[in-house]
């Protein structure tokens, strides 16, 4: 699986498979005390009306346990719209989901999260952004990176005006992982781009893209210091081969207004999405 | 008085090897009865001063037989002469009668260490091929970061922190496939130096080591080939005298299988991963005061896989050099370098191509001035003129969504004079003291970023995190133009103060200005980072070191111990910013923080000279730091602005190799390596966000890999019949980690895709790899 799209990681990553092996081992790790985790993802699909969203409050855990679910529960959450200073408040559903449903999504409009838990205030600001349509979903199996199996590509033509930063999201109906890109355009600003997905697991062949496979697809346009936070988090989550970069604390744009230490993880990010999905023939 | 004013002369000449012509580098001279001794410099040349009369001068050169010559001195002499390779047996005697260890005993040269590629040959190593990185990794004090790592790490320094030079051209990439060959061919290579510390005045540009490494210069005497077969790669080298005595030519190439390599795996059928690489030489006497040589260079690494992807990378260098004798007492020698580092990289998947290299025009002029027997005096002068080209990326095809790029090619000058001055000050104290001046100016056209408060980089107070800025303007500076320059002043100082015949105590201190920096944010240097020149905002890199030592010659030296101490402290080390992106970034300013390192550490070296069983025991115990702080630009930094661990901090290494001659059929070896498992980042937690379980990280590099070792035996059989006849051949087995240890590379850390649980991961390289080579020589 790979979910990062990083030129020098990717070739190195091919470069070095050429020549090692891989076992799963078993290694002491050092276990910090839970922390607040905000996946606050607001996401406007392209038409939809947008009022219905959920935030997910959890806690951290230690890194090999299996209880890695652990819903924070009896906070406060609310967001403004600080053009015109209305706030939305979400309902605790006891299991970690804060949700309401009347939201207003504005594009390129700033809105704050302010969430109230353990006695300590947090709190994130964040802009809405757009994102152009996919034009095109193509089935091919020449391209990618193996010249055999399936990929499917999405297309989408980037505004030539502004830069743009964008998350691509896939995933087989069946499978328990999303894959996910983070992309810029900065080596192809104005130009129909193009994103492919292909499962080319080594270990095992019937795991790639089959007849009947239903993909789903999202496209989703995002501020740039979101791609920085995703780009790092993806590429720590899943390439530390000997030639990654140094694993470091990822900084979301949340931050503890009572306790700036308890710096929490996760993001606070408001984001226009394409969704669709498309099933292999 | 007249009768206690003796007249002086001067005996100088040039050694060479009498059945080859090669030169002798570092062979000893010495008047017998005296204290009066020097060694031949790196064109085989000596100059002794003696006062006049009969006179017993002994030539002597590891290896081979002395010669003592008796002389009337009663004018200056020139004297040439050849030394003859002695057999085996011979050598012990050779050893005893000669006056060598005794002199490195004296020298105020400490941290260095001589190869030839005899002594390298007999060092078993991976994949069947003898290795000159591979062998130097055996010393104290050298590591590096384990199999698939390009490069060496010296006292605790940073891979681009050695100066490799091949017959003095710069060597960007040390290595093939990733490190499992290193560029340099040991059928070519006469010698090599390896300085560690006390590092002379010659030398500059990198601030933790230098490997000097001089090629053959080929057979004067008659044409020889001579080659190797092996399984994994194969090499072939002609030689022969172009006029006999007068001058000579050297051509060799080496090449592995691509496809050999890989189907270690079934999968990896269309796979292909190679390497060549081509060395030539010339030189020509003209007349007895010049010499001219010719040298070139050309590696490449080839990659391909699948027909997604395919990468290409290489060195080519190509030199002139010019001996000229001014007097029996002034040596020169006139350089002119052109050396080059390119690749090439191509995303077939995603249709990109990327093009980048950095060359440099390098001039030299070098002078050693034998003062007198107490004095020499090495001084000279240096420019290097480098290009740039950071990258251009472009599109594969015309249906490529790439846009055609090219980065701001860079410009530099970098020039230093020296002066080194060596005197025997007393019997027992040597000094080797003097300086180096380095100038660097960053040349136009450039395109230079202006940021607010002239700040690149900026900390986000609210979000902790350190950003990069947006220049606000840009400055735009003309061909040739100075944008920004650097002046160091690096004094160099080496003592020696012999405390009997048998063993000396010696300090060194030497500072050092580097204003090249490899930009890499990875654990391991790959050959795809990016060479960046010091400028506006990028600070040369300063070094101060500092050594102590104590040497012993034991037994007659059949044994020789070593002892050192060292602190090195380096200034202006470049970090990286958290998510720092490094590709393709024409303001890398923007991505880097200043930082510093330290390391410190004691090199043991019991080393056996003589017999049946030769071979060193190497133990170092060291500690390599760095540290970057917010300063200026707010926060506390890399790491909270703590102290962290270098990723190549290993504090306890040991190296144990041994050769053993059973007799004139078979010899064997074996190499025993034990590292401290390289620092890493462990995660301390996991959270879910997006469907995804991602792991928190806290300390940088405060975990370690388990520990790193290895057994590595090899046999060589030298069939009987090669005695007496033209075609010589010989056989050599070996096993690289014999005992199969998985030695992981890295540990990663993951979710299992289908029960997405959490799991780490060890990467190891190579398990257990026998290798087979056949070599022969006619």
């Amino acid at each position: 699986m790979r979910r990062v799209f990083n030129l020098k990681y990717i070739s190195i990553v091919i470069l070095l498979s050429f020549l090692s092996c891989e076992d799963v081992v078993n290694v002491d790790v050092p276990n910090e005390s839970p922390k607040l985790v905000v996946d606050a993802s607001i996401n406007w699909e392209k038409g939809t009306v947008g009022n219905e969203q959920t935030i997910k409050l959890t806690l951290s855990t230690s890194y090999f346990t299996l209880q890695n679910n652990v819903p924070a529960i009896g906070a406060s959450v609310q967001i403004v719209n600080l053009n015109d200073n209305t706030s939305t408040n979400f309902v605790d559903n006891n299991d970690g989901r804060y949700t309401t449903n009347s939201f207003v999504p504005v594009l390129n409009t700033e809105y704050r999260l302010d969430i109230t838990y353990n006695g300590e205030q947090y709190s994130a600001v964040e802009t809405f952004k757009s994102v152009v349509p996919i034009n095109d979903i193509t089935q091919t199996t020449d391209g990618g990176f193996d010249d055999e199996l399936t990929e499917i590509s999405i297309f989408f033509n980037d505004p030539i005006l502004e830069e743009n930063y964008y998350l691509v999201k896939f995933q087989l109906t069946t499978d328990v992982l999303p894959t996910f890109f983070t992309i810029k355009d900065e080596f192809s600003n104005g130009n129909e781009m193009t994103v492919f997905f292909e499962k080319d697991d080594e270990d095992d062949e019937l795991d790639a893209l089959n007849v009947g496979d239903e993909v789903d697809i999202e496209l989703i346009g995002i501020s740039k210091q979101y791609y920085n936070y995703m780009s790092l988090l993806l590429d720590q989550a899943d390439s530390q081969g000997p030639f990654s970069s140094t694993p470091a604390p990822v900084n979301g744009n949340c931050i503890n207004l009572s306790n700036s230490s308890n710096t929490p993880y996760g993001y606070f990010r408001l984001t226009e999405v394409d969704k669709t999905s498309y099933t292999v023939q | 008085m007249r009768v206690f004013a003796q007249e002086k002369h001067t005996i100088s000449g040039v050694l060479k090897d009498e059945n080859t012509g090669e030169t002798l580098l570092g062979a000893t001279v010495f008047i017998e009865g005296t204290t009066i001794g020097t060694v031949t410099n790196q064109y085989g040349f000596y100059s002794l001063t003696v006062e006049a009369g009969k006179r017993n001068i002994v030539f002597s050169y590891v290896g081979y037989a002395p010669v003592v010559k008796e002389a009337d001195v009663q004018a200056n002499i020139i004297m040439n002469l050849n030394l003859l390779e002695s057999s085996d047996a011979l050598e012990e005697v050779v050893i005893k009668a000669e006056n060598k260890e005794r002199l490195n005993i004296k020298s105020a040269q400490m941290s260095s260490t001589n190869l030839k590629a005899k002594t390298i040959k007999k060092i078993p190593v991976v994949l069947g091929e003898v290795d000159v990185l591979k062998s130097i990794q055996l010393l104290p004090g050298v590591t590096n970061g384990g199999e698939g790592t390009a490069g060496f790490n010296v006292r605790g320094g940073a891979s681009d922190q050695n100066l490799v030079l091949l017959d003095e051209a710069i060597i960007y990439n040390s290595s093939h496939l990733f490190g499992f060959f290193s560029v340099f061919n040991n059928d070519v290579i006469k010698d090599v130096t390896l300085y560690k510390g006390g590092i002379p005045a010659q030398y500059g540009g990198r601030v933790s080591s230098v490997l000097d490494v001089r090629q053959k210069d080929g057979n004067q005497k008659e044409f020889h080939v001579n080659g190797g077969i092996g399984a994994i790669s194969s090499r072939l080298l002609a030689e022969g005298p172009i006029k006999k005595d007068k001058g000579a030519f050297l051509a060799a190439g080496r090449a592995s299988y691509g496809h050999l390599f890989l189907n270690f795996s079934e999968e990896q059928k269309g796979n292909i991963a190679y390497f060549y690489d081509v060395s030539l030489k010339a030189g020509y006497s003209l007349g007895e005061k010049d010499k001219v040589y010719l040298s070139g260079y050309l590696g490449q690494d080839i990659f391909e896989f699948e027909n997604a992807f395919n990468n290409t990378y290489g060195n080519t260098s190509f030199n002139v050099r010019w001996n000229h004798v001014f007097s029996s007492k002034l040596f020169s020698n006139l350089s002119l370098i052109y050396s080059k580092y390119d690749y090439n990289l191509g995303l077939e998947f995603i249709k990109l191509d990327w093009k980048s290299d950095i060359k440099n025009y390098n001039i030299k002029y070098d002078l050693k001035h034998y003062l007198s027997n107490k004095i020499t005096l090495d001084y000279g002068i240096s420019g290097i003129y480098y290009n740039f080209n950071p990258g251009e990326v472009l599109p594969s095809s015309p249906e490529s969504s790439i846009n055609n790029r090219k980065l701001q090619n860079k410009h530099a000058l970098e020039s230093g004079v020296y002066v080194a001055m060596n005197h025997k000050i007393t019997p027992k104290l040597t000094a080797k003291y003097g300086f180096r001046y380095s100038y660097f100016m960053r040349l136009g056209e450039d395109k230079v970023g202006v940021y607010e408060n002239n700040q690149p980089v900026t900390y986000n107070e609210e979000l902790k995190i350190y950003e990069s800025a947006t220049n606000t303007s840009v400055t735009t500076f003309g061909k040739n133009e100075e944008v920004k320059n650097y002046g160091n002043f690096e004094p160099r100082l080496a003592l020696s103060y012999q405390l009997s015949d048998k063993s000396s105590v010696k300090a060194s201190y030497n500072r050092m200005a580097q204003y090249l920096h490899l930009i890499s944010n990875t654990t391991s240097v790959t050959p795809l980072d990016v060479w960046a020149p010091s400028g506006k905002y990028i600070k040369p890199q300063l070094a101060d070191q500092f050594a102590l030592g104590y040497f012993k010659n034991i037994k007659n030296n059949a044994y020789s111990f070593s002892a050192e101490v060292y602190h090195k402290g380096i200034k202006n080390r470049l970090d990286y910013i958290d998510g720092s992106d490094l590709i393709a970034q024409d303001f890398i300013e923007t991505q880097l923080l200043n930082g510093k390192m330290r390391s410190y550490g004691l090199e043991l070296q019991l080393q056996k000279n003589k017999g049946k069983l030769t071979g060193w025991i190497a133990y170092t115990l060291s500690k390599s730091e760095q540290r970057t702080q917010g300063g200026t630009i707010g926060g506390l930094g890399i790491n909270n602005g703590d102290w962290y661990n270098t990723s190549f901090d290993r504090p306890h290494d040991v190296s144990v190799t041994g050769s053993y001659k059973l007799n004139e059929k078979w010899q064997f070896g074996a190499n025993v390596i034990y590292q401290t498992g390289r620092p890493v980042t462990y995660p301390n937690g996991q959270y879910q966000y997006q469907g995804l379980s991602v792991a928190s990280y806290d300390e940088r590099n405060a975990n370690r890999l388990p520990a790193y070792h290895r057994l590595d035996i090899s046999a060589t059989l030298t069939p009987r019949k090669n005695k007496n006849r033209k075609w010589k051949s010989e056989w050599v087995f070996g096993v690289y980690n014999l005992y199969n240890r998985k030695n992981a590379a890295s540990i990663s850390f993951r979710q299992d895709e289908n029960t997405g649980f959490n799991e780490a991961i060890r990467t190891s390289i190579f398990g257990i790899v026998p290798a087979i080579t056949y070599n022969f020589e006619f």
